[in-house]
């Protein structure tokens, strides 16, 4: 079990007077799929980086399984960031093939390329992705980005995975392919966090956040 | 003559190639610097303006740092006045401002992106630096581009650092200005065509090898 517990979490931007989250005191647990809503600017993108150990918060602490994650040192630092992982709304792909990005982060954590490749064959294969493994990412569409995004991050089996708006560009075919995906990822004890605005179609939420003007107004569990 | 202007021709790739190279070893790092801080603007504004600095200034300036009443003489008593080793030097301080300026606006959205990209997957930090430096390459080829272009083109450090020594410091921008001067108009012109032709090939030069590189 992992566990992120965000401790009156105050954020504010760089050249910025206003803060994005105020006061905000959630817990995110693997295994559990939470939904985060709220308005465009109620801070959801900003709750994300900071659950997900991207962004150091100006005030407040980031407990990760009991434990202040930002008075850490590097080191153990980066164990406790390679359990989450986080994805962009707009994907940040780096240059190359479709392959070359999904494995990326598996190369990261020292895995030879043979057996990277072999790791993300299924995950690709279950998002219709093995086909174009060796397609230019450039050539990629919105929607395909978005999967080759997704799969790098589940290719990690993280112990939460935080996605921010990830059925935005996607169609029917690929939203179903997407959440079939998330919810594998679930009963395998991966914690799923999505930011969105969409319905996430009959998908079993475990819980809503919802989030208004940077404080959490809703805390609600479904089951 | 026709050993003369290819000699020239070659001598201004040589000195404006290696003045931006110079130049991109401290560009590159103030760039990335710029674009990974937040509190930036007032640097941009500075670094934007000095872009337009007349490079009769500069060369005005560094002619009196490397003049034998100069400082640099006087204390580590290296001659470098109308030499190609000073040209390259005051190349390299004219282009710094226009490669820190475009390398910055290429870079600052993109590193945010990748910085957080690599940090959420589990990079060290210095995979993530590493991972920023590989994707910026494009943009710090094209930078470079810019900044030879720039540096190959003027004519004020060329003419108050080098001197236009036959032989040893005329480069193509000091032949045009001293051929007008003569009256040699139609030399002129060709060579300053041949200036245009060699800028267009190294950039396209730069930018086929960069896409193989890429690829």
């Amino acid at each position: 079990m992992t566990e992120v517990e965000l401790v009156d979490i105050w954020f504010r931007y760089p050249n910025t007077a206003m803060f994005s989250l105020r006061g905000v005191s959630v817990t995110f647990r693997s295994g559990e799929f939470t939904v985060v809503r709220g308005p465009n600017g109620a801070g959801k993108t900003t709750l994300l980086k900071v659950a997900s150990l991207i962004y150091r918060p100006s005030a407040g602490r980031v407990l990760v399984d009991g434990g202040d994650y930002w008075s850490l040192d590097e080191g153990r630092r980066l164990g406790k960031r390679r359990e989450v992982v986080y994805v962009h709304e707009r994907p940040v792909l780096i240059r190359g093939r479709v392959l070359d990005n999904v494995v990326y982060g598996l190369r990261l954590r020292g895995v030879g390329e043979g057996v990277a490749i072999e790791t993300c064959r299924e995950v690709m294969e279950e998002l219709q992705l093995w086909e174009l493994r060796n397609v230019d990412v450039r050539k990629l569409s919105a929607g395909q980005a978005q999967l080759v995004a997704v799969a790098r991050a589940l290719v990690l089996e993280p112990r939460l995975l935080y996605l921010d708006e990830p059925l935005a560009h996607l169609d029917e075919e690929r939203r179903l392919l997407l959440l079939q995906a998330l919810e594998r990822a679930r009963e395998r004890g991966t914690g799923v966090v999505i930011a969105s605005h969409q319905d996430l179609g009959g998908l079993g939420v475990d819980r809503v956040v919802m989030l208004s003007e940077g404080k959490v107004v809703r805390n609600l569990y479904l089951r | 003559m026709l050993d003369e202007t290819v000699a020239t021709i070659l001598r201004s790739i040589y000195v404006s190639g290696a003045a931006t190279l110079l130049a991109m070893v401290w560009s590159v790092p103030c760039s990335l610097l710029l674009a990974t801080r937040g509190k930036s603007r007032v640097v941009e504004a500075v670094v934007e303006s000095l872009v337009g600095v007349p490079t009769v200034l500069i060369g005005l300036l560094l002619y009196l740092l490397l003049s034998s009443s100069g400082p640099i003489y006087r204390l580590l008593g290296v001659r470098l006045l109308y030499t190609p080793q000073a040209m390259v030097l005051g190349q390299a301080v004219l282009v710094t401002p226009l490669l820190i300026s475009t390398t910055y606006r290429l870079l600052r959205i993109s590193v945010r992106n990748l910085w957080e990209l690599a940090m959420s997957l589990g990079a060290s930090r210095v995979q993530a630096a590493l991972l920023v430096l590989r994707e910026s390459v494009p943009g710090i080829v094209a930078s470079g581009i810019m900044g030879f272009s720039r540096a190959i083109g003027e004519l004020g450090v060329a003419l108050m650092l080098g001197g236009n020594i036959r032989g040893y410091t005329r480069v193509v921008a000091t032949a045009i200005a001293m051929d007008v001067a003569a009256g040699e108009f139609e030399e002129a012109i060709v060579l300053g065509g041949v200036l245009v032709l060699v800028v267009v090939l190294v950039a396209v030069c730069t930018k086929l090898l960069t896409r193989v590189y890429g690829d």
